[in-house]
């Protein structure tokens, strides 16, 4: 069996998020790209999450060949972080990202995973924290002619086919999905492990396998992006917040009292 | 070409007469017929809401589609494809709209696929340029917008959370059956046990109290339900909790939670992350408690509470009572 994960490289979501709060998150002169130099990149939460579920697979037993793969220029951190945690195959496909879409980024992993020889089950996190798009995981089954199974929280391999949790805003719920698959993972996963120090050590001398869109024999007609970013920009947020004084009692009385005198509560 | 029309399609959960998000997403899509002179049609799949012929009359639909067949419950994913596909095949639209819900999010990108075009999830308001489309989507959480190019064709899925403008009366369109043969279809994923959430949701509440990890621990939690309770609203929480298992998911507001609207949003130790403002940040009144007075939640509330939750929810449950 072969189970294939893609991860992405993106920016530190957090650091995003604290560079927006201070107010300090900016766009570059091309108006698209983040000025990002301070903000690190590293793999996205939920592809970390991907390869936990790979792992807990193999944990139960599960005999399988792992495979990570990743669409970007950069990717040596995350496919090192991958052996270590006991990646057999490594794939880098060198491609800029910033000239790709989701539909032309699912089209070279949905291909390079067909070249070397497919796969029973795909991992891929539910969305990347950079574009939120959650889309490259679909047009992977879509390419492959694959089921997909979104936000899985849970996974267990039964008589060949997958027995999946689904964490879904109604609450769980539990699906059935024969191989091959993609399966979508979702936060409610839980932590992903770390690797050993020795494994780490190990994994520095590994080298991933390089594959350019051309080894692929795709055109560049083929991974022309269809979703063009043209432009991106921070939303303001408008601030008039009225801090209430005193102690806990007073403004929680006060705080009652406004409510109640705009009509918010009755 | 002008003839192509901006179809909004609906399916899935359906609650007060119309599938969620139905009015939002015609909103979005009567606004894009009228400047691109394209007539709006609205595809309905499964049962027919209850209120969507009044609905579509308001919403300026010209003709009203359902397609109905027995494969397409709830958890049918393939039937959704393949009827969107004939669908779209048959009325070749400028661009298709739904509202992104889980289950859109799997379809609409199959959909795009098998007919051609592209895809953008998170979308918040969208124009023509030309034979194209400009999409404006939330990126990092919410940190940055996104402004997208599309070609013609696109499916385009909306997270809308702006208010829709009361519209004007008019007469009911009645729907016309659009048939699909579905026969040939068959469902790759099996459902064991279904999701059963049965208690009130936090997309239909007008007041919700959330607490996050400034809480300590899963124990003051409580101290969240009881607000809750007292003010006549339901409990949320950040995805913190969540993860560590305080509460199930289905109480996480945010990004990859809920996208609430309540009337009054009540944020308890919660920090105020762009990607769990994604889920809260149309609510009409927020009001804030927080020990740090720096905290970004602060930028988004009407009302601001620099404290300790656990001394101030107490105080806070005992007013509401008191009410
Ligand atoms: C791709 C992605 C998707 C995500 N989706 C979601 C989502 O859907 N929903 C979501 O919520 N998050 C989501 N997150 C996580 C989000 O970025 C934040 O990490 C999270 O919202 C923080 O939760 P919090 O505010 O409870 O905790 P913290 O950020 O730890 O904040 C705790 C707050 O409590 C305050 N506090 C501490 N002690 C007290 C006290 N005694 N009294 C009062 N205040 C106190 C602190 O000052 C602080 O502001 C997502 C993240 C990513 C990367
Ligand atoms: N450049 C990439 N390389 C490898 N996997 C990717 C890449 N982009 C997206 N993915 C996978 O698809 C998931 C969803 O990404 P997205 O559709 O961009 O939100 C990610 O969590 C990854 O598993």
């Amino acid at each position: 069996m072969r189970i294939v994960v893609c991860v992405k490289e993106v920016l530190d979501p957090d650091a995003v998020n604290n560079y927006a709060v201070a107010g300090r998150l900016e766009i570059g002169a091309d108006g698209k790209t983040l000025t990002q130099t301070a903000i690190p990149r590293l793999m996205n939460g939920y592809d970390e999450q991907a390869i936990e579920a790979a792992l807990r697979l193999r944990d139960a037993g599960a005999d399988f060949t792992l495979c990570v793969l990743s669409v970007g220029t950069d990717p040596d951190k995350l496919l090192k972080h991958a052996a270590a945690l006991g990646a057999e195959e490594l794939v880098s496909i060198q491609v800029d990202p910033s000239t790709l879409d989701p539909q032309a980024t699912a089209k070279l992993l949905a291909t390079q995973i067909e070249a070397s020889g497919g796969a029973e089950v795909v991992f891929c996190g539910r969305q990347a924290s950079d574009d939120d798009q959650g889309v490259v995981p679909v047009l992977i089954a879509e390419h492959l002619s694959m089921s997909v199974v979104t936000v899985a929280r849970e996974i267990h391999i039964e008589d060949e086919a997958l027995k999946i949790t689904r964490a879904t805003p109604e609450g769980d719920e539990v699906v059935r999905a024969a191989c091959p698959a993609v399966v979508t993972i979702t936060n409610e996963l839980g932590e992903p492990r770390y690797p050993t120090a020795s494994a780490k050590i190990k994994a520095r001398r590994v080298k991933p396998t390089v594959v350019t869109p051309a080894d692929l024999s795709l055109s560049a007609d083929e991974i022309a992006p269809k979703v063009l970013l043209k432009q991106q920009f921070v939303p303001e947020v408008q601030g008039n917040c009225e801090f209430l004084e005193g102690d806990a009692a007073q403004v929680a009385g006060q705080l009652l009292e406004k409510l109640r005198a705009e009509g918010t509560l009755q | 070409m002008s003839e192509q029309p901006i179809v909004v399609c609906s399916f899935g959960e359906t609650r007060d007469g119309l599938p969620a998000g139905a009015e939002e997403v015609l909103h979005i899509g009567r606004g894009l017929a009228q400047t691109s002179g394209a007539p709006l049609l609205w595809v309905v799949l499964g049962p027919l809401p209850e209120r969507a012929a009044e609905t579509a009359g308001l919403f300026g639909v010209q003709s009203l589609h359902q397609i109905d067949d027995e494969k397409l419950k709830m958890n049918s994913s393939d039937a959704q494809v393949a009827a969107l596909v004939a669908y779209g095949k048959a009325q070749v639209p400028k661009a298709l709209l739904v509202h992104q819900t889980l289950e859109a999010r799997s379809v609409a990108p199959r959909v795009a696929a098998q007919l051609g075009g592209a895809v953008v999830m998170n979308g918040i308001s969208v124009s023509p340029i030309g034979e194209n489309f400009e999409i404006t989507a939330s990126a990092y959480g919410g940190d940055t917008r996104a402004v997208y190019e599309v070609g013609p064709g696109p499916v385009l899925a909306f997270i809308p959370n702006a208010a829709i403008p009361e519209p004007t009366s008019a007469d009911p369109v009645a729907a016309e059956p659009f048939t699909v043969d579905l026969s040939a279809v068959q469902e790759r994923i099996e459902v064991i046990e279904p999701a059963c959430f049965d208690g009130p949701r936090l997309d239909d509440a007008e007041i919700i109290v959330s607490g996050g990890r400034g809480l300590g621990s899963q124990d003051n939690y409580s101290l969240i339900e009881q607000l809750a309770e007292a003010l006549g609203g339901i409990a949320g929480a950040s995805r913190p909790l969540v993860d560590d298992g305080w509460v199930d998911s289905s109480h996480q507001v945010g990004l990859t939670g809920r996208i609430t609207r309540p009337n009054l949003y009540v944020a308890i130790g919660i920090s105020g992350a762009s990607q769990h403002m994604a889920g809260c940040s149309a609510a009409k009144t927020i009001v804030a408690v927080n020990r740090d007075p720096e905290a970004a939640i602060f930028q988004h509330a009407r009302f601001g509470i620099v404290g300790d939750a656990l001394e101030i929810v107490p105080e806070l449950i005992r007013a509401a009572s008191a009410g």
